[in-house]
């Protein structure tokens, strides 16, 4: 019973992305509607349910004033994220092989600090060839 | 992408993540988070609009959804596997909650018709301008009386377009239990059309 049910969903599934995929106008063929062989042929119900969902739920989209206001105002907290009392920006240093998602996560970090001790070293050695000018 | 598996003399070509390089991009300088906005807003949006039936509601909504995950960015992990964006499946779990805190705020349910929806929001192209509108104001009703996650299920599955796996991650369900949960939903939608067809063949 439970098996069947599972195997039910796995077909509805199917039967959706291959609708899914036509509309995107993927080379996917969409399951007959006529026949007994087709894979949701004893779940007639199930298959209008999704033609009508397929055709009847439209994408909306939100109005330009309000995707450019929000833009700007995302932009304006990037600035402040960003001003000038912030950490300096690191540098990427790349990295020819990741070796394990895991592992490319955490070296993303390290990326980051390399780039912090970078800049950190460079401030600090210009800061140390200022004082020597200052002093001769 | 090549990437070496645990057996460092054994290469495999894996997908990344379609969104990582623009995450980290914005991660390293947050005026590069614009890419993933524009990218995502009319999803977030949409998702918004099904759930609260009202165009205002939705865009305050999104917008505290893009705020949220601005913040958010320097702590969002990937944890979904490749292929599709780990940064979707966060964005719309912070839309979900969003969504929970707005109904417990204000203590109402959407009931808004369609045609509010449809005479203020712009359609996303073409094609669905010249859907009929009944079928339209059927498929709305019919999800509508659906309980919320099944409802948010069917949502993501046919509008959003996003994957059962992906749909579970969203929800925090397995991708078979969000299979069988999108399965229970169409045939509750199913029984529904039966008994409209029935009624106006009586």
């Amino acid at each position: 019973m439970h098996q069947e049910a599972d195997d039910q969903a796995i077909q509805a599934d199917a039967y959706i992305e291959a609708l899914l995929s036509a509309h995107r106008r993927m080379p996917i063929a969409v399951p007959a509607d006529e026949g007994g062989t087709e894979p949701l042929g004893r779940q007639a119900g199930v298959r209008d349910a999704i033609r009508l969902l397929e055709k009847g739920l439209p994408r909306f989209h939100p109005s330009f004033l309000f995707e450019e206001q929000l833009a700007d105002r995302l932009r304006r907290q990037a600035e402040v994220t960003t001003g000038p009392g912030s950490a300096p920006t690191a540098k990427v240093v790349p990295i020819a092989v990741i070796h394990s998602q895991g592992t490319g996560a955490r070296m993303a970090d390290r990326r980051l600090l390399v780039g912090g001790a970078i800049a950190s070293g460079v401030s600090i050695g210009a800061a140390v060839i200022a004082w020597r000018r200052a002093r001769a | 992408m090549l990437r070496r598996g645990k057996d460092q003399h054994e290469s495999v070509l894996v997908n990344f993540d379609v969104d990582r390089s623009a995450v980290v991009a914005a991660r390293r300088d947050p005026r590069a988070f614009e890419a993933l906005y524009r990218k995502y807003v009319a999803q977030v949006y949409n998702f918004a609009l099904y759930e609260l039936r009202d165009t205002h509601a939705a865009e305050d909504l999104t917008a505290q959804v893009f705020m949220r995950a601005l913040d958010g960015l320097p702590s969002f992990r990937e944890q979904s596997e490749p292929p599709g964006s780990s940064f979707r499946v966060w964005l719309f779990q912070i839309c979900r909650n969003a969504i929970a805190n707005e109904r417990r705020r204000t203590r109402r349910h959407p009931e808004g018709p369609i045609e509010l929806a449809l005479d203020v929001a712009s359609t996303d192209d073409v094609q669905t301008e010249a859907l009929d509108r009944e079928q339209l104001s059927r498929a709305w009703e019919l999800i509508e009386q659906l309980p919320t996650e099944r409802r948010q299920a069917l949502v993501l599955r046919f509008v959003e377009e996003m994957s059962t796996r992906e749909i579970g991650e969203v929800l925090g369900r397995s991708e078979g239990a969000t299979r069988v949960l999108i399965h229970r939903a169409l045939r509750t939608v199913a029984a529904q059309i039966g008994r409209g067809s029935d009624a106006s063949g009586s």
